[in-house]
Parts: C-alpha cells; structure tokens; sequence
C-alpha cells in the first residue's frame, strides 16, 4: 500500500449562522479573535499542520456558511471529509436544537462510507458569556445518543477548549482518514493508464 | 523538454463541441457526464500520487495536467462543474504538500514554474501555475509579488466565464501566503496593500466574467442563465471575503481604498444581478464598524444601480444588520448608558439613512410606490431599535410619508394593493412598538396616514389600535387625549362617507362594537373633575354613532357617569362642590339616556332610568327626589307609549315595580302616585296571566315597600293585591293556565302569611289547597301538567316542613 509521507486531513466545520464558527477556525489556526461578525459566504479553508501521534498530518479545515442563501453552488466540499464537527452556541438554543439537521444533511450530502460510524466532534461554543441557556447536561445526552460523540465545551473568544477540541479533531479525522485507506488499499491494483484512455484527443479548444 | 503535454490532457474534447449543457430532457445526461469525469479524476489522482510517491515528478505532473483537463468540459452545469473542481483540487493539494516537502527537503525545482507551461492545454496549465506558484512562494517569500501579479495576469488566458470564474476561485485559495502586514520600508515581501491590488484585480476579471455571461447563448435561455448566474456568484462574492479576511485593513484602507473600487466596480458593471448580489455581499462579509464610517458612500450607490435592482432589499438589509448590531451590544451590556452605545457619536445614524433613502426616492422614480413604503418601515425600525426614545425620529418618517402619499395624491388606498400592505405595516409596528396609545396620539402624523386608507383598511387599523388599548390596559387619563383618540377610532365609532351601502355582517358588528363598549371603560382618570370632561367628550363622539351602535357604546358611558356620582359622594366631605357636580352628572346621563330612548331602544331606555332613579336615592344630592321621581316617570312613560310586545311590558313593569319598592327616597306624596300606577299598569296588562302575576307582584309594594324610610307593612293592601290576583286567575279561561296562576299564588299568599301578614288566614290557604287539588286531576297529562305538579307538591313539602318546626306563625291547620 502507498504510505504518503505526510497525510493530508479534511475537516468540516458546520452549525447555524453566527454560532461562532469561523472564529473557532481563526482562533486555532492563528491565534486570533475578532468581536467584529462577518458573515461567511460559500465554504472556505484554512490549513494547519499538526502533530497526531507523532505523524505530522496537514489538516484542512472547512468553514462554511451557515446561511443557507450563501450556498448557491451547493455543499460539494462536504465530500471526503474525514471529520465533520458540529457548532452549536451555547446562549441560544435553536442552534443546539438545529444539531440534528446538520448531521443529517451531512450524512446525506457526504455520503461517507461507514455513516454510523464516521467521526463527528460537537462544540458548544460561547461559554465566556453569561447567559447561558444550554446546560452541559444536555448537551452531552444528545452526544451520547448519536453514538457518543466527543463533547466540547469552548470560548473561541477566550481561547478555552480551542486546541484540545481540535487534537481531537485531528485524531478521529486521522482514524477516519487510515481507515478509509485501508478499504481502498486493494484499488490501485486496477491500474488504468492515461496514455491507454480511449477516448479520442483531437483538441479543438486550447481553454 | 519531456513533451508531457502532447497526447494526454485530451478528455472530453469532442464532448467540447456540444456546447448546450443541461435541458430539462439532459439531467441524467448531467449526472453521466459528471460520473465519468470524475472517475477519470479518481484514476489520474491515483496514478499521479504513485508516482509521487516513487518520485517521478514528470510522471505525476501529467496525470496532473491529465486530471486538469477534465475541467476544460463546457458540458456540466455550474453546480456539477463545482462538483468536479472539488474533487480536483482537493488532488491538487496532494500535489502541493508533494511539491512543498521537496522544497523544503532543498530538492531545486527552480525550473518547475516554467516547465509546468509547457502543458498543451491552458486550464490545465494555469492549475498547475497557480500550484506551483504557491510552492515558490512558500519557500521564497521574495518572489511572493512578482508571482502574484504574474498569476492574476495569467489568468486573462481563459476567458470562457464558467471555467474562468472556477480558475479565478482557485487563484483565491492563495489566501494563506497573501501579504497582510502594514506598509513598511523594506517589505520586498509585499504588503497589504498587494494583496489587496491582487484581489480587486481579481474581482474585477471575475465581475467581467460572471456578467459577460448573461450577454452569451441564445435568448431564449435568458432564464437559465439568469439561473447559473445566481449559482455562480459565490466564486465572485469569494474576492469580498478575501478583502475582508486582510487583518491589515483597517477603516481607513476600507474607506479609501476598497470600498471605492468595489463600489465602482459594481455600478460600472450596470447588470442588476451582480450590482443586487455584490451590494448585498459587501453588507455581509465587512465589519459593522466599517460600514458605520461608510454609509454615505454605500447609499450614493444605492442611487445608482440599474433600474430593476431591488435597492429597497440592499437598504434594509444594512439597515436590519445595523439595527442587529446595535441590539447584540445592548444585551451584551445591559448596564451601559445610551453614551456607551455602538454607534459612534459622530455617525448620525438615522439622519444619514433618512436623507439617503429620501435621495434614493428622488432619483429612482422608477421605483414602485411599496417599495419606498418599505423603505419608510425600515427607517422606523432602526429609530426604534437604535433610538427608541426618540420618537420625533419616527414621526418624521411619517411626515416623509405623508408627504410622498399626498404629493402623489393618494387617498381611499384600496386594501388590495400592495402599497395598502406595506403602509398598514408601518402604522402597525408603531403600535405594536410602543404598546401605548398616548405615545401614538405624540405621532403627529399617525393620524394623517391613517386617513389616507379606505374604509375597511381604516377600519381594521382602528379594531387593531383599540384592542393594542385592551390588551395593555392603557388608560385614556384626559379629555384631550380622549377626544384624539376618539377621533382616530372614528371608523369604529361613527359611520363614514365612504363607507359601502351594505351594512356589515350584524355578529361582526356586534363583537366590534362589544369592543368598543370594553374601551369605554378605559376612558378613566383618578381625578374625577377630568373624568367628567372625558365622559362629556365621549359622549359627543359616541353619540352621533347611529342607533346601531348607540345600544352598544352609550349604555357603557351612562354607567361609567353612575360610578363617577357615587365617588363624588364619597369624597363629599372634602369637594364641597359635589352635589353641583353630581346635580350635573344626573343630567348628563338623563339627556344621554334619553337620546337612547329617540334612537327606539325603549326596553334598555327604561332599565337605565330605573337604574338613575336607584343612583339618584343614594347620592342624595340637590333636589334628588323631584330628580327621582322624574326618572321613575320617564321609565312609565317609555313604558306606557314604547312598549308593546306583551312579554316586554311583563319585564318592564316587573323592574319598574321592584325599583319602586326598593326606592327609599320618596315622600309619600310622590311614593303613593308611583304605586297606584304600578298597580293599575299592571292590571291593564293583555293577557290574564299576566295581569295576575303583576298584580300579585305589586303586593310587595306595600308590604316591603318603603315609607319613612321603613317597610309599610299594609297588612290590608297587600292582602287586596293577592286576591285581586286570585280574581284575575279565576277568570281564567285556560285551565292549565289557572291551576299554575293557584299554585304560583299560593306560594305569594304563603310568603306574606309566613312574614306574619294576619289578614292572611289558614282558611285562605286550605281553600286555595282545595281549588288546586279539585282542579289538578283534570289537567291533560304533558309535560307542562308535570311541573306544576311538582311545582304545587313542593310547596305542600314546603308547608309541612314548616308545621313540624316550631316557628311564630302557626301553621296548624292548613290541610295538605
């Protein structure tokens, strides 16, 4: 089987708008928060490079928007994610109760090979403000549900939880990632040749 | 040179000349397509990470290049093209962190930048550039500018929109090597400022794209590539976003710098999509702060856009983010005085937006009516929620809409339009704001708008305004405000010239006037001078409502006056005028009473007078017998000329002869007359029946009838009514009728011979028991014979109860 020297790590990162999503991303991978609220549009990413037991893997997070409306093209980068994490804002409730749908349509729009068992990471983020309307509890209960996923509660504004709920990230999406190469593992066997393509090559168009 | 470029990168070429993707018919047509390229991808990938692996860069660079040419396809619509570019790129980057570890291993690729040209095809070319040229980067920052400006030059090659917009979308995934420091002396690195030519250079070539767009194909397909438009404006929205990512930006540059290109960009564009879409992602990607110091620049704009951008959507959406962004601070600092609000001192929020929207009107004359509405009820939105106490913010607004309403001449707007709609709304959310009728009477202008609806649309904003007043409680405290918001409710209270000639559906009316009846009592104040004023005042406005209305709403004032006499009287020790003013009350609800009486409601007419004469003998005041009395006679009259209906006059005379008795104010010389006439009306009833049961209740006249104040007690009198009443029974022709008459008399002669009347003898009793028992057998057997049965065999029970306990009166010697 092929060993690439360094593995390359795909990571979603989905929840209603304004749950603090991109600034989980900003906060992990420089450092940063801003009070500012931009919206994001479409699906954007951010690499890092991390250390998971002792291989330097290279994860590329996906922020997304959480409008609906700024998807006009639809959610085609959901597709070989090796780790889809959840965002919830733990001072409004709707967005821990949207949880489901979101797992759901990444389910459905992923398609990952194994659904029951593909990794999902829950984040209830805000925890630096006061009113708190989410209790741990509760939270943990639905994570439990869905076949225990990992629970984290964070401040991407204070830093708290940040790093650590990401190693974990990146654990679980290196699994996830070893796994999937080893389903594959017998497909290279299939060799197909570029030069032997029969389709035909007069080129009209050079763009 | 390894000619890597010559008989590969040749998929789909023949699949090029087809150049009509995606018809309805072709959607499976879509998914092959797609299904094949990407397999096609997932070989080459496969192939091309082997050879990596094995470090054959020549080798993978044209699987590469192979893969790349599968986005040369014209055939897939853009969210399948989005599909594929993904899947691509997400190969790509095995490539680069490939290509970044040689570099980093001291491998000298120098010559890669240049060789990856040689591939024969330019999207796949330009891909691997635009890699390549970010591995240069990364291991020698210096060249950073120069490649930048190569790349985004380079990028001119493709000039097909859907594969150009894609390709530009990818030279945007440079963002983790754009320069974002400040300018400094040596930064041969580049700067902010860099990255910020490269990117509005970018948008710029993205914008032609994406607009040229609409310009190509047939007309007939206008709608669907109207369609792939709205699909494709992300990849362009994407460049805003870079702009926004730059943490060097800061207001200045943004003020200076961008938001001029982008906005000239937009405007110069002239295409209504990418001006709608672009303004409106500008609002969302940038930070509140800029937009703040901006805002003048931003609605200029607005101003200038084609004619069938919806500027009304860009406007309130700056405005609702605004408005957001101002009320997330508020909660986040509950504490904090308005001196410590988000919006800067200096930023005239609602002053900017109101003189820029006004602008927008005047230039936009195309602009439908509603649409400037709108505008209008999100300007009130924002003084609401940035200014809430500022309610000359609000009232100006509908002063601008007043104005635009009569510069145009409108009246009577019909509640089918839509501009009906949007005008309801800004009156509604005014209401719903305040929650306060008294800060919507402050409006100078409520009221003009409100004038300018048709009748059922002011109609429906009056039922809304008075249940706002019900189900808050507001109090109407003056008559001043009495008579404005009377005056607003008018639809509700007074019929209309424009009203239709069919009245409304009567339980409709009844419920909405029930309302209204519910508001009266809402009209208070604690002092009760005032109360009289507002009650003077709501007079004048309810009575010119009509005879339909009158039963509803005056009945409701006439008791709020009775309540109004019994405080004064309360207070009589400390208002030395009280009786003057309680003098005055009776003759405000005397007049109002009688204009019921015109309007021919005798039965209510004559209840409120027995209830005055009631009033009157508590209050006491000035003259209050004479008063009295004629409220007594008033009620004999109504009853005697206006009553004609048989189970009225019953009812009627019922009331008038129970007030009598409970009347304790009359001198004999004026309780006597009352009485006779009580009892003479009442034995000129129609119906036997009847008279004998008026009759009979007369004899409580005078027996608990007051005379000095004490119950009279006229032992003879009383009994001369009940056998008045016996006379009448026996006269009776219906037999069923009669024997009930006895039973209900025997029970009347019961109850005085219980109080100890002591002309009422056993013998009386025993004889009455004797006729009903003589009688009863002959009743045919119904349902009716049943009660009085049980009616007459309760009673008998009655009596027996009564011989077996030992009381004063002795009932020995009745025979049951």
């Amino acid at each position: 089987m092929a060993t690439r020297k360094k593995v390359l790590l795909k990571v979603i990162i989905l929840g209603d708008s304004s749950v603090g999503k991109t600034s989980l991303m900003n906060q992990y991978v420089n450092k940063r928060f801003s009070n500012q609220y931009k919206a994001t549009i479409g699906a954007d990413f951010l690499t890092k490079e991390v250390v998971v037991d002792d291989r330097v893997v290279t994860m590329q997070i996906w922020d997304t928007a959480g409008q609906e409306r700024f998807q006009s093209l639809g959610v085609a980068f959901y597709r070989g994610a090796d780790c889809c994490v959840l965002v919830f804002d733990t001072t409004a409730p709707n967005t821990f109760k949207n949880l489901d749908s979101w797992r759901d349509e990444f389910l459905i729009q992923a398609s990952p090979r194994n659904p029951e068992h593909f990794p999902f990471v829950v984040l209830g983020n805000k925890i630096d403000l006061e009113n708190r309307s989410v209790s741990t509890k509760r939270a943990q209960q639905w994570c439990q549900s869905k076949n225990d996923i990992p629970y984290f509660e964070t401040s991407a504004k204070e830093g708290i939880n940040v790093d650590i709920a990401f190693q974990t990230i990146a654990k679980n999406a290196l699994a996830q990632e070893t796994e999937d190469l080893d389903t594959t593992s017998g497909f290279p066997n299939i060799t197909l040749n570029a030069d032997n393509n029969p389709r035909p090559s007069n080129d009209g168009c050079q763009c | 040179m390894y000619m890597w470029n010559t008989s590969s990168s040749s998929s789909g070429t023949q699949r090029t000349l087809n150049s009509n993707p995606q018809t309805p018919t072709q959607l499976d047509e879509q998914d092959k397509l797609l299904s094949e390229a990407l397999g096609v991808v997932r070989n080459q990938a496969i192939l091309m990470k082997r050879n990596l692996d094995k470090n054959r860069l020549m080798d993978g660079l044209k699987c590469a290049s192979t893969m790349l040419g599968e986005l040369r396809t014209s055939l897939l619509s853009p969210k399948s093209y989005y599909e594929l570019y993904m899947a691509v790129t997400d190969e790509l980057r095995f490539l680069e962190v490939y290509l970044c570890d040689e570099f980093q291993k001291g491998h000298k690729i120098t010559d890669l930048y240049e060789l990856v040209q040689y591939a024969g095809n330019i999207v796949p070319r330009l891909y691997l550039l635009i890699t390549v040229g970010l591995v240069y980067i990364k291991s020698n920052p210096a060249t950073k500018k120069s490649i930048m400006k190569d790349l985004v030059e380079m990028c001119r090659g493709v000039q097909n929109p859907l594969r150009g917009l894609f390709l530009r979308n990818y030279l945007l995934t440079l963002r983790n090597i754009l320069p974002d420091s400040p300018p400094t002396k040596d930064d041969e690195c580049g700067n902010v400022h860099d990255s910020i030519d490269f990117i509005l250079t970018n948008f710029a070539e993205m914008n032609k794209l994406w607009v040229r767009m609409q310009h190509q194909g047939h007309s007939s397909e206008k709608s669907r590539r109207e369609k792939e438009r709205e699909e494709l404006k992300i990849l362009v929205g994407t460049n805003l976003v870079r702009l926004s990512q730059l943490d060097s930006v800061n207001l200045e540059i943004y003020q200076k710098i961008i938001l001029p290109s982008i906005l000239e960009q937009v405007v110069s564009c002239r295409d209504a999509i990418a001006q709608e879409y672009l303004m409106e992602c500008i609002i969302q990607v940038f930070p509140d702060e800029f937009h703040l110091q901006t805002l003048d620049p931003f609605l200029k704009s607005c101003a200038q856009l084609q004619s069938g951008v919806n500027v009304k959507s860009i406007i309130i959406s700056l405005i609702d983010r605004l408005s957001a962004y101002h009320q997330r601070h508020e909660k986040s600092q509950p504490d904090s005085t308005s001196d410590a609000s988000v919006i800067p001192i200096d930023v005239q929020l609602f002053d900017v937006f109101s003189v820029q929207i006004e602008n927008i009107v005047q230039i936009r004359t195309d602009m439908p009516l509603e649409d400037t509405i709108s505008l209008q009820v999100a300007l009130v939105n924002l003084a609401q929620k940035v200014y809430p106490d500022q309610i000359d913010y609000v009232d100006k607004v509908l002063e601008t809409t007043t104005q635009i309403l009569e510069n145009l001449n409108m009246s009577c707007i019909n509640q089918s339009l839509t501009v009906n709609q949007e005008l309801s709304r800004l009156l509604r959310i005014c209401i719903d704001f305040y929650n306060n009728i008294l800060t919507i009477l402050n409006l100078k202008y409520f009221p003009k708008i409100l004038t300018k609806f048709d009748y059922q649309s002011r109609k429906s904003l009056s039922l809304y305004l008075v249940m706002n007043i019900l189900d808050n409680e507001t109090l109407i405290p003056t008559d001043e405000h009495a008579d404005n918001v009377l005056e607003m409710l008018s639809p509700l209270i007074k019929d209309q010239e424009d009203q239709p000639a069919d009245g409304p559906d009567a339980d409709d009316f009844a419920e909405e006037q029930g309302i209204v009846g519910r508001f009266i009592h809402l009209l208070k104040s604690e002092h009760l001078d005032m109360q009289y004023k507002i009650l003077q005042v709501a007079r004048k406005h309810f009575g010119s409502g009509g005879t339909q209305r009158i039963k509803y709403v005056l009945p409701s004032l006439v008791f709020q006056a009775f309540q109004l006499a019994y405080k004064y009287k309360a207070i009589a020790a400390e208002d030395e005028n009280w009786d003057k003013k309680c003098q005055k009350i009776i003759q405000f609800c005397h007049t109002t009473i009688t204009s019921i009486a015109r309007a021919e409601l005798p039965d209510l007419a004559l209840r409120l007078f027995l209830q005055g004469a009631l009033c009157i003998g508590k209050i006491g005041q000035t003259n209050y017998e004479a008063v009295a009395y004629d409220f007594m006679t008033q009620a004999f009259s109504i009853y005697e000329d206006e009553i004609s209906d048989s189970k009225s006059q019953l009812a009627a005379i019922t009331l008038i002869i129970s007030t009598v008795e409970q009347m304790t104010c009359f001198s004999e010389e004026n309780a006597e007359p009352l009485r006779t006439n009580c009892a003479l009306a009442a034995s000129k009833l129609l119906k036997k029946a009847d008279q004998c049961r008026g009759v009979v209740t007369c004899a409580s006249l005078f027996w608990s009838g007051k005379k000095d104040n004490e119950e009279m007690r006229d032992e003879k009198r009383t009994l001369e009514c009940l056998k008045k009443g016996a006379r009448i029974a026996s006269q009776c022709l219906d037999i069923n009728v009669q024997v009930q008459l006895y039973v209900e008399l025997l029970n009347s002669y019961l109850y005085y011979f219980e109080r100890g009347n002591s002309q009422i003898t056993v013998s009386m009793l025993n004889q009455l028991i004797t006729k009903i028992n003589e009688e009863l057998p002959n009743l045919d057997k119904s349902e009716e014979t049943k009660q009085i049965e049980r009616h007459f065999n309760n009673t008998l029970a009655h009596i027996k109860s009564r011989m077996e306990s030992n009381l004063e009166i002795s009932f020995a010697g009745i025979t049951i």
